[in-house]
């Protein structure tokens, strides 16, 4: 049984892998915590002096397994976020030069994807809308155009890792590059009314000379 | 009964209706600092905000400051009575109080009715029909903020009068200093509103 | 006075300002309402798992249905059940008799903040007779969608049409309660303040009656935003105004600031009663003193300034800033550290005691064990903004959320319940029953919360009436099979409070009788009789001591009451 459905990107790849970080760290704070829960319940029919028992902790020395505890808990915190800031950095701070640019509208309750036209640029007037199909090229920098035309949706692609929330009125522009060719699933994260629950879309992946087939074929229609 | 009285915990050095006060007037003004909040981040990012604001009465809102001043003058005069026991005199300023208190009133619905008339609507249908739906917005703020400050005049005036009657009965005048201070803060929030509705363009 | 004057039922129940009555009629609506909240899960759970057709009990779930279920189940269960159980009732019944005084500071103010809270519960399950329905939008009442269908969107619509709608409803009766929760704040803070006992300085205060108190100030300084967002989402669904409507200048996401602002203080504001009350567990059938009082405080008090600056990890994804995201996730993972110190000074108390495996002190040791390794770990990965962004929204938050939220309101809140029945009642509970209770629902609450971590990790996103549409990703046999797992669990944990019913039924009429201070505990509400009389103490106590002196080498029992020199 796996815990995550397969990855089809770098930065996906390696948020799995800060995720495995991130419960390394929370793992030995578990095994930690949890002998301090179990030793005292096991040994509690001990004979103990009431001087033994009379802890009060009324000074920092008293306290100083607390404050070590604290610290470790503050390295591994920090630890944490040594490893993420750079994944964030390159996923939300960063934006490479496209490859390829497309926009993605929600709308209840469907995916409108608008391609450019014949000429390459986005909302011209040769631009192209299909509803719930997101052909992509593998390897390739995408642009994606966010935006949503009633109510707040986001779009969620599992198997990229990817979620970014859809605003009306906003466009909000992310990037996704994928290394793997397949369908995948396009998802609605956020409740967006009654038919939250059939507002799927599918992304194609496809080697570059098959998405270029599949775009000119989008074109003739 | 009487040993029970004695051994009754004894009240610390702040009064517990004026330490509740407090508390609901700190309550109040982060609810209205909520509000200026998000008021002020929208004005800051449209320009076109300050043309609407340009639209409300600035001297129906200073006749309305002043109004809302000299009442709280006669709370301060009151609360003086109130500390002499003199029942008259504090039936006299809080009454003087709740007059103001309808005057201002009479001023907000007046200004409301010319808005209103002039077509800045809660919706904004009509402006937003003439092109300016950015604009429409601003009046939500404005009759939201100065509404829900005129429910808080309505609401003081009311207690300001039940106080009043227990006053003029000769019993509960530690009450006029807790109804006071209410008063204050409706006024002050009043002072916050002003400049940031009427005035900054 | 210093009899126990018999009342008779309506006074006691509709007309008593004292605060135990008020208590104890907060305590039953809150049962009331959670008997809601459960069913409803019961109902959209029983669907994920078998399918929406022949629920027993409730027949056909339709999509709009399980939105409206959904959406209740959440907001009951935080507003109507936990703030209630954990500020209310722990607040109004021990306070008083914790701090050694006969009453509130405000009786009345207390009755009426009680009448407004059932009038919000009223108003909330009025919605469901809407002509719209009931409110379906999620708890968190996203605009556009809770103004979609009405207010300006909608020409059809008068005033009138939008009042009577489901959203307005839900958006009355969440304003209403903060109100109520407001007043008793007020109420609970003043009372601390002002009518301690001779004697009771504030750093010989029990726990639990700091941690109320911070509470309700934390709840006070940040409710403030979400009452004035309530108003403006009110007026965008009445009237018509702009305030979340993007394309006439409004902004979403300013609903979301507002909301959040509120929404993970409120997590504390649920949690700090709680833990306060499991620390006074913890200490007493430990029988040592609490290890490092004033650092606990001291810690609290810092992660409850922290969480007023920590709202937008719930919008990591969202469309902020990517570069405050950062500030955001750095002061969300730091949060750990004054909570570390906390639990770790609860494990001090642990540690050497001569442990009492009473009731309370498993529903306590369970509850503190449960947060810590399911709710609080599982913080790091969500507070981590990388890891967010796949798992916001998914089951993963879902699970870590219930890990903190159900081992808060119901295991603490069933500790305390355990604790302090013997004083309220006057008579003790069955030990068997408590414990068959607390078994049966630690076993199959962590039995329905693990699967649903799994398929969180899967990609399974939240709010979804059926996952039909994600044939492979989410319909796999083994998904399938997790799905069903949590439900029977969960029809098993729903099961199980039936035992608690019947004992809290049981032995509130034929249960033992209870001594003064069955559990031989310190604090003051153990050294007046059970239940209190009207006035609760006479003479009122002076308090000598601090309340954990458990064990002091110069006593020869091994507990000393606080007001024993």
């Amino acid at each position: 049984m796996n815990i995550f459905p397969e990855s089809i990107s770098q930065i996906g790849s390696e948020m799995d892998k800060l995720f495995w970080i991130i419960t390394a760290v929370v793992g030995i704070a578990t095994v930690i915590t949890l002998f301090l829960f179990i030793y005292p319940i096991v040994t509690r029919k001990r004979n103990k002096t009431k001087e033994e028992m009379y802890m009060v902790g009324n000074s920092h020395g008293k306290r100083k397994w607390i404050y070590i505890g604290m610290i470790l808990l503050f390295l591994g915190d920090m630890y944490i976020l040594l490893k993420e800031h750079p994944i964030w950095e390159s996923v939300e701070q960063t934006l490479p030069d496209p490859d390829f640019k497309i926009a993605i509208i929600g709308k209840q309750w469907m995916w409108n994807i608008i391609y450019p036209g014949p000429d390459g640029k986005l909302y011209t007037d040769d631009d192209i809308m299909a509803y719930n199909e997101l052909h992509v090229p593998v390897n390739k920098v995408v642009h994606m155009d966010i935006k949503a035309l009633d109510v707040v949706h986001s779009v969620f692609l599992p198997q990229a890792r990817f979620k970014q929330d859809a605003l009306p009125g906003r466009t909000i522009t992310r990037w996704i590059k994928l290394n793997k060719t397949g369908e995948y699933d396009i998802s609605c994260a956020e409740i967006c009314g009654t038919g939250h629950s059939i507002m799927r879309g599918t992304m194609y992946v496809e080697d570059f000379n098959t998405w270029k087939k599949t775009m000119a074929n989008i074109y003739k229609k | 009964m009487n040993t029970k009285q004695l051994l009754k915990p004894t009240m610390k050095d702040i009064p517990q209706g004026r330490l509740g006060m407090w508390l609901l007037i700190a309550g109040e003004f982060v609810i209205f600092g909520g509000l200026m909040v998000s008021y002020l981040l929208y004005r800051m990012r449209y320009e076109q905000w300050a043309e609407m604001a340009s639209h409300t009465n600035v001297i129906l809102g200073a006749i309305n400051t002043f109004v809302l001043l000299t009442s709280s003058y006669f709370v301060v005069k009151a609360h003086q009575a109130a500390q002499r026991k003199d029942s008259k005199k504090i039936t006299m300023y809080i009454s003087l109080t709740i007059l103001c208190a309808l005057i201002f009133l009479v001023v907000k619905i007046t200004e409301y009715s010319q808005k209103l008339h002039h077509g800045f609507t809660f919706s904004g249908k009509e402006l937003a029909a003439s092109g300016k739906a950015i604009e429409s917005s601003y009046w939500g703020f404005y009759f939201l903020m100065t509404g829900l400050h005129a429910t808080h005049v309505v609401v003081g005036a009311i207690v300001l009068f039940i106080v009043m009657q227990g006053a003029r009965k000769g019993k509960n005048y530690h009450r006029i200093e807790i109804a006071g201070l209410y008063w204050h803060m409706v006024d002050l929030i009043w002072i916050f509103l002003f400049p940031l509705l009427y005035i900054a363009h | 006075m210093d009899t126990h004057k018999k009342h008779g039922f309506w006074h006691r129940y509709f007309f008593s300002l004292d605060h135990k009555d008020i208590g104890f009629q907060y305590l039953l609506t809150a049962m009331f309402m959670a008997a809601f909240g459960g069913f409803f899960v019961y109902v959209f759970r029983y669907n994920l798992a078998f399918g929406p057709n022949d629920i027993p009990l409730y027949g056909d779930l339709a999509a709009k249905q399980y939105n409206q279920l959904v959406t209740n189940h959440g907001a009951i269960m935080i507003f109507w059940v936990g703030m209630p159980i954990l500020l209310a009732v722990i607040g109004n019944f021990l306070i008083p008799i914790m701090i050694g005084t006969d009453d509130m500071a405000f009786p009345t103010l207390n009755k009426i903040s009680y009448w407004v809270f059932l009038l919000s519960c009223f108003v909330l399950l009025a919605g469901f007779m809407m002509p719209t329905g009931a409110f379906g939008g999620g708890w968190t009442m996203y605009p556009p969608l809770s103004v979609s269908d009405f207010g300006y969107n909608n020409p059809n619509t008068t005033f009138w049409t939008n009042f009577f709608t489901g959203n307005t409803f839900f958006l009355l009766a969440v304003a209403l309660e903060f109100i109520s929760m407001l007043m008793g704040g007020i109420n609970f803070v003043v009372t601390t303040l002002n009518k301690r006992a001779k004697g009771m300085s504030l750093m010989r205060l029990p726990l639990v009656v700091w941690m109320v108190n911070i509470a309700n100030l934390l709840f006070m300084f940040s409710v403030g935003p979400l009452i004035a967002g309530a108003f403006m989402l009110l007026m965008d669904i009445l009237v018509g105004t702009g305030f979340f409507d993007a394309y006439r200048g409004g902004d979403p996401i300013l609903w979301q600031h507002l909301f959040w602002f509120f929404g993970h203080p409120e997590v504390y504001v649920l949690l700090l009663p709680s833990i306060g009350a499991v620390g006074e567990i913890i200490s007493t059938f430990s029988r040592k003193p609490l290890f490092g009082y004033k650092m606990v405080i001291l810690m609290v008090i810092i992660a409850a300034i922290l969480s007023l600056v920590v709202w937008a990890h719930h919008q990591f994804v969202s469309g902020i800033d990517p570069g405050a995201a950062n500030i955001f996730s750095l002061l969300t993972i730091i949060i750990s550290i004054p909570f570390a110190g906390m639990v770790l000074s609860y494990l001090g108390t642990l540690w050497k005691g001569n442990i009492r495996f009473e009731t309370p002190m498993l529903w306590a040791l369970g509850m503190l064990a449960t947060f810590t390794f399911f709710g609080g770990f599982t913080g790091l990965h969500l507070g981590s903004n990388v890891f967010d962004i796949y798992a916001h929204d998914t089951y993963f938050v879902i699970a870590h959320f219930h890990y903190t939220l159900f081992p808060t309101v119901f295991l603490g809140g069933f500790a305390a319940f355990y604790y302090w029945f013997p004083k309220f009642s006057g008579r003790m509970m069955n030990k068997t029953l408590g414990l068959i209770h607390f078994w049966g629902t630690f076993i199959f609450f962590n039995s329905i919360f693990i699967p649903l971590f799994w398929l969180g990790l899967q990609g399974q996103h939240r709010r979804i009436y059926n996952y039909s549409a994600w044939n492979d990703l989410l319909m796999q046999p083994e998904h399938i099979m997790a799905r069903q797992i949590a439900t029977v669990s969960l029809i098993f944990l729903l099961l199980f409070q039936f035992v608690f019913l019947f004992n809290f039924f049981y032995s509130i009429k034929k249960g033992k009788k209870a001594s003064k201070n069955p559990w031989e505990a310190n604090t003051l509400e153990w050294q007046t009789d059970s239940p209190p009389p009207h006035g609760n103490f006479d003479p009122y106590p002076v308090v000598q001591r601090w309340p954990y002196d458990y064990n002091h080498p110069e006593k020869e029992l091994d507990y000393c009451p606080q007001s024993e020199i």
